[in-house]
This record gives C-alpha cells, sequence and structure tokens, in this order.
C-alpha cells in the first residue's frame, strides 16, 4: 500500500520515474528481461525478437502520432528504407553492422525530413494519404530500382558480429534487439522531458496556440518526422540482421497499419504503452493461433471455420478494448495500479 | 472400480508401450496458408498433403515406420510462418516440413541451412528456391514457374508453321511471383524463334483493364502468357480482348489453370490453354483412381472435385514419401541430408499418372503438360503429352 508519495522539489516531479516502486518495477522487468533467453526456446526467443523490433518502430510511430498528433501511413515505408540502407551499407560498402544500421536510421531520418514537408500545410486525414503515398512510392522504389535495391528477390545479409562474435542465432539476435529497444526507449522517454519533447506535444494538443507560445510549427513538425523515421529506420536495420533477407514485400501498407493499431492499442502518447500495444498485437494472435490448434486435435475438419475465429476474435478484441479503455492498454495498467495503491482499503 | 481402473491403465500402457516399439514415428509438419490470401488454395493443399502421407501410410510404403502429419495455420504471413516453423521444430522436432510461400523458403534459408537440416518442401514454384548452392534442403514439387515457360514456349514453338516466328505476349503482375520467369521467359522464346512482342504489367486484382488490352491490341500477339495471377484480371482481360476483335490465344501457368475459370469465363474460355504440371482429378490414371476412392471413403462431401492445389499437396507428399521409402531401403537413418540424397537419385519415377516421369534435377522436376479448356464439358483436356524440360 502506497501511504504518500512526497516530493521535495521540482526535478522530482519531472523525473523519470517518480516513485521507488516504479524504479524497482523496472529493475526486475530488466531482469527478466535478461533472463528470459536462458529459458525460452527458439520459438519465444524469434517472437520476443520480433516483439523488440516492432516496439522500436512503434516508438518512432509514437512519438509522431501520439505525441506530436501527426498521423502517418508510411510507417512501414520508413522501416523499409532503413532495412534497405542498412543491408546495402552491408553488403554493398562492406561495413560492419554498428555503422550499418546507424546507416538505416540516417536514411530514413532523410526520407522522414522529406515526407513530412506537407505537414505544415496538411493535417488529420489529409496528412494520413500524403503518408500513405510515401508508403506506394517507398514500395514501388523497393521493387524496382532493381539495380540497388535487388528487385523482388531483396536483398541477402550475413549477421552481424561484433569483436568476432556473430549474432547468428535468435538467442544472440535478442540481446541486440533487447539492448537497442531499451536505450531508444530510454532516448523517447527522456525527449519529452526537454524542450523540443514538450513542444511536440503543444504542437499536438493546439497547433495555433503552440505558434503563439513562439514555437515555430515548421520545424517542430519536420523534426518530429525526423525522430519518427529515424526510429523506424533502426528498427528496419535490426530488422535485416535480424531475418538476414529484405525483400519488398517485407516492409508492406499492412504493417504500417499494424504500427497504428500497436499505438492505439497500447496508449497514444505513452512510452509503456507503446511496449504493451507491440506485444499486445504480437502475441495474441499467436495465442489465439495455439488455442484454435489445439480445438482441432478434437475436430480436425473444424480448422477451415476455426481458423477464421481467431482473426474475427482478435478484432473483436481491439474493438472491445477502444469502447471500454479508448486510451489503451497502457490506462488499463494505470488503473488496476492506482486500484493496488489503497487495497485492501476502499477508495 | 480401482481395480478395474488400474488393469485397463496397464492394458492402455501395454498396448502403448508395443505400438511405440513397433513402429519408429516420422513426422510431418506444416506451416499452411489456410487462412489470409492463399486461402483459396492452403485448405486445399493442406487437405492434399495430409491425405497423401494418410494414404501412404495405409499402403504401408515406409516398410516400420510410421508416418505423422501435422500442420498449423499461418495466414500467408512470413513472420507468422517463420515463427510458426520454429515452433514445430523445437516442439515435435520433424523430418521433414513443408512452407506456405516463397517468402518464408527465403526467410528461413540461413537457418534451415546451418541449424534445422530438415528436408524442406513447399508451396513454391519459385525458381529461387530450387538452387541446390543456396537452397540445399528445399525442393520444388514439380516445375519451376520458368520452366513453365518453358514448357509453354517449347509447345508454341513445335505448333509454328515452318519459317513463321510466332508473336508472344507476357502479361504479368508486378510481384514476386509474377516477375519470377520473365527474364527466363524472354531468353527462352529467343531460343525457340519466338518474338517476345510486348510485357503487360497489371495489378493482382485490376478490374479495369482497358489500356493493358489496349496494348495487347496494339502487339497482335499470336499467344499471350499470363503470370502472377490467380483469377482477376485473368477473366476480364480476355473478355475484353474478345471484345476488341483480339484472335491471341490466352494461356496461363499452374495457378490459373483450374477448372474454376473455365466456370467464371463462361463462352470466352473457348480456347484458352495453359500448363500444369499434374494431372486433373477427374482424369482416367490409376494414381487418380485410387485418390478418388481415398476420397469418397474418407471425405465423401468433398469427393466429387478435387482442385489443382489439392493435387500439389498430394504429390509433394508422395515426394516426401519416396524419399523417405528410399532412404529407410537404404538403411540410412531418416536426416535431411540422407533425404535430399535420395531426392537426387529419383529418375524416371513414374507416379501413376499424378504427373509424368518424374526426374529430380537441381531439387526440381522439369515436367508438365500444356491442356486446353473445353467449354462444353466445363473441364480441361490435354491438349499435348507430358513435356520433359531441364
Amino acid at each position: 500500500m502506497l501511504i504518500g508519495n512526497f516530493k521535495e522539489r521540482y526535478a522530482d516531479d519531472e523525473a523519470l520515474f517518480r516513485t521507488p516502486a516504479s524504479r524497482a518495477g523496472l529493475w526486475v522487468l530488466l531482469a527478466a528481461a535478461l533472463a528470459f533467453p536462458f529459458l525460452a526456446g527458439d520459438y519465444l526467443l524469434y517472437l520476443a525478437n520480433l516483439v523488440g523490433i516492432f516496439t522500436i518502430a512503434a516508438l518512432g510511430l509514437n512519438i509522431l502520432t501520439g505525441y506530436t498528433g501527426q498521423i502517418s501511413l508510411g510507417h512501414a515505408g520508413f522501416a523499409g528504407v532503413g532495412a534497405y540502407a542498412t543491408a546495402i551499407a552491408a553488403t554493398r560498402l562492406g561495413l560492419p553492422f554498428w555503422a550499418a544500421v546507424p546507416a538505416g536510421g540516417l536514411a530514413a531520418c532523410l526520407a522522414g525530413a522529406v515526407v513530412g514537408m506537407p505537414s505544415l500545410r496538411i493535417k488529420g486525414l489529409y496528412l494520413a494519404i500524403a503518408t500513405l503515398a510515401a508508403q506506394v512510392i517507398f514500395e514501388w522504389v523497393f521493387n524496382n530500382w532493381t539495380s540497388v535495391t535487388g528487385g523482388i528477390r531483396g536483398l541477402n545479409v550475413e549477421p552481424a558480429s561484433l569483436f568476432g562474435f556473430a549474432f547468428d542465432t535468435d538467442r544472440r539476435t535478442y540481446f541486440l534487439v533487447l539492448g537497442a529497444a531499451t536505450l531508444l526507449a530510454f532516448g523517447a522517454a527522456n525527449l519529452f522531458r526537454t524542450r523540443i519533447g514538450r513542444a511536440f506535444i503543444a504542437v499536438r494538443d493546439r497547433d495555433i496556440s503552440a505558434e503563439l507560445m513562439g514555437i515555430d510549427l515548421f520545424r517542430t513538425k519536420i523534426l518530429s518526422f525526423m525522430i519518427s523515421s529515424t526510429y523506424a529506420g533502426l528498427a528496419g536495420g535490426l530488422w535485416v540482421y535480424f531475418a538476414k533477407v529484405v525483400t519488398p514485400e517485407s516492409f508492406p501498407l499492412s504493417l504500417s497499419i499494424q504500427f497504428l493499431a500497436m499505438i492505439i492499442v497500447g496508449g497514444l502518447g505513452s512510452i509503456k504503452g507503446t511496449l504493451f500495444g507491440a506485444v499486445f498485437v504480437t502475441l495474441v494472435p499467436e495465442g489465439l493461433r495455439a488455442v484454435v490448434q489445439s480445438a482441432t486435435t478434437f475436430a480436425p475438419d473444424a480448422m477451415s471455420w476455426l481458423a477464421p475465429m481467431k482473426d474475427i476474435l482478435f478484432g473483436a478484441m481491439i474493438v472491445g478494448f477502444l469502447v471500454f479503455e479508448p486510451h489503451g492498454l497502457a490506462e488499463l495498467w494505470n488503473r488496476v495500479r492506482r486500484f493496488f495503491w489503497l487495497w485492501p482499503f476502499p477508495k | 472400480m480401482t481395480k478395474t481402473l488400474k488393469s485397463t491403465l496397464a492394458a492402455l500402457l501395454a498396448a502403448l508401450a508395443t505400438t511405440a516399439g513397433a513402429q519408429e514415428e516420422i513426422k510431418i509438419g506444416a506451416c499452411q496458408p489456410i487462412t489470409g490470401r492463399f486461402a483459396f488454395a492452403g485448405g486445399q493443399l493442406n487437405a492434399g498433403l495430409g491425405d497423401s502421407i494418410a494414404w501412404a501410410q495405409e499402403q504401408g510404403i515406409v516398410k516400420g515406420k510410421k508416418l505423422t502429419y501435422f500442420f498449423e495455420d499461418t495466414g500467408y504471413d512470413t513472420e507468422k510462418a517463420v515463427a510458426s516453423f520454429k515452433k514445430m521444430m523445437a516442439q515435435q522436432n520433424p523430418a521433414i516440413m513443408y512452407g506456405e510461400s516463397t517468402g518464408q523458403g527465403k526467410a528461413i534459408a540461413p537457418e534451415l541451412n546451418s541449424k534445422y537440416k530438415v528436408m524442406y518442401g513447399s508451396t513454391s514454384f519459385s525458381s529461387e528456391l530450387a538452387d541446390p548452392k543456396t537452397h540445399p534442403y528445399s525442393f520444388v514439387s514439380g516445375p519451376t514457374y520458368s520452366d513453365q515457360f518453358g514448357i509453354l514456349l517449347q509447345y508454341i514453338a513445335k505448333g509454328a508453321a515452318k519459317g513463321v516466328r510466332p508473336k508472344v505476349a507476357f502479361f504479368y503482375s508486378d510481384t514476386e511471383f509474377g516477375k519470377d520467369p520473365i527474364a527466363f521467359g524472354k531468353k527462352r522464346a529467343a531460343e525457340l524463334g519466338i518474338d517476345v512482342v510486348a510485357e503487360v504489367v497489371a495489378k493482382v486484382g485490376a478490374v479495369d483493364v482497358t489500356t493493358e488490352v489496349l496494348n495487347l491490341k496494339k502487339a497482335q500477339p499470336d499467344f499471350v502468357i499470363f503470370q502472377g495471377f490467380v483469377m482477376a484480371p485473368v477473366p476480364e482481360v480476355i473478355r475484353a480482348a474478345r471484345d476488341h476483335g483480339l484472335k491471341t490465344t490466352f494461356m496461363s501457368t499452374f495457378w490459373s489453370m483450374d477448372k474454376g475459370i473455365i466456370e467464371k469465363l463462361g463462352e470466352d474460355a473457348e480456347g484458352y490453354m495453359g500448363v500444369n504440371p499434374y494431372g486433373y482429378y477427374y482424369e482416367d490414371t490409376p494414381a487418380m483412381a485410387a485418390m478418388r476412392k481415398y476420397n469418397e471413403r474418407v471425405h465423401p462431401a468433398e469427393a466429387k472435385y478435387r482442385p489443382n492445389s489439392y493435387i500439389q499437396g498430394w504429390f509433394t507428399g508422395m515426394v516426401y514419401v519416396e524419399a523417405l521409402r528410399r532412404t529407410v531401403a537404404a538403411g540410412k537413418p531418416v536426416t535431411g541430408d540422407n533425404l535430399m540424397a535420395a531426392l537426387a537419385t529419383i529418375k524416371d519415377w513414374d507416379t501413376g499418372g499424378v504427373t509424368g516421369k518424374v526426374t529430380f534435377v537441381n531439387n526440381k522436376a522439369g515436367v508438365g503438360r500444356v491442356y486446353r479448356a473445353n467449354v462444353a464439358k466445363g473441364i480441361f483436356e490435354p491438349a499435348s503429352d507430358w513435356i520433359y524440360v531441364k
């Protein structure tokens, strides 16, 4: 039971973790994450890597959409730019992975700056369409600029290695992904304790007021696009070293929508919500598949109608969440936490 | 009560022990695209593969071994498919796996080659997966798309009058599936003295195909070969071409050769042709008769007709079983390396009419037959004998 949480300095109010309990919780989570690869098998590690990479990309989208209020349907495209840039840097230029992945982030950052330009003039749904166009253009380029992207066959990449240590299995890649995701999550959380981050939020809440307060709208929006797509690009770069192949079909529009689903289900404008969303969107369909699969051992012919049920169920769960908790899983988590603050006493 | 329970348990255990002792189990796992974009074929592929293995088990083709088939639905999603592949490998440790797409084959290749090392078949006809250098454990259960183009072009060249260069147009989708055989097709056409007069690219599922058809009209090809579509826009293009008075013969590769397309085209199906690596379910061959008989017994509701994807699944199962049979007969342990070595020994193998004589070279079997639509009967009939390519 939490009795009091007294703060004596302003700095305490702005701290990343405001209670010892939340700090302790984070250490526990980190310890669990470090212990995980020694306990889990290939399948779970593969999913964990997927969750980690999706978390990084979704963090980027949450910075842009959740914190700055600029909707984007081109996020998978940015991840694709990062992935291709990484793959090209690794195969053609022979860069090691610690240079190739940031190169992917940089390439995506530049692409984000260009795609973000129209955001000064267009907002909301119109911006969504403009970014959708970017997604389509990126996909087309991946497909048709054969001399650079390898066309439909894509590019194959050797596993990452550091001082002779090869990240060639899912277990080893996991540490790479976990490290990157942790760093980038802290980066994102800290971003919103700076002037730039607060400017993003001001622009989201009311752009005209933000401008009146002296925030350069164009710069802020472009910056948000650049940071967001850098995250996407880094995620794409890690993806390349995870999948060891990149093809134009790796980053479709449906993935952009999946990223949006992650941040909406998880919680717009919430770092931990992003993690929840990535976990939910990646793992729940897997869980449902396992349930359906086990049901078919009793009725083998039921697969034809049971299999689509999991998609329906998953859709229903998303709708349910949005109806009963519009602020996403992050808010649900907060509610549960608040309940236990005073437990067992009533409010 | 306890006494009966005890004795029942003991009996059960004894039964288990004897069966386990008598037959070594060989597991075959599959990632099947039962839902998602590939659902039109996924269910049938799964049924065909499963039935083929169950049938082989009944016939006792692989002596002293018990074949078990299990599968998961992947929704035609590469990530889910790879996850499901890893899960099955970890939980069941199968000797043979089956995959849902070209994408999955490419995605698992690094680990398949270095870690899992199991025999891997799939839905894909991609020429990339039939490259023993980069994909030593995967094979294509039939001819690749390039081979299918080769068969069609060979058929066209053979039928052409002396001194006349046939004019062909390639009509394909802007996907991996669509572009796969195009480069090879152009090369092969040049070798055979065929002019490729047009290349038209369209979206899968396109509705308005006027521009594309006008391009065809300008080129006036004798033959148009579709690649990379299943249904739309193939019927739309044929219909529009007929409206524009084009006398072209339209051809397709495997996925657009099921009899469903004849129903869709109606009158316009007259003259529609294509290549099928396998025979049709209704054909009068011993293998098809056995397949029909099995279906009448096990799946009476679906025994009347099984689409091509079912036959593809069935044939893949036959290849698995044949590789297993040869490995076991040679007294070798069932490993991916031994199975792939056994696959390479398959030469002039008689499948009883599921397809022609099968010879595996470069992890694929270059055999197929050209079929023509019979509108009155609503079925495809052979227009050639089995054609072999390398």
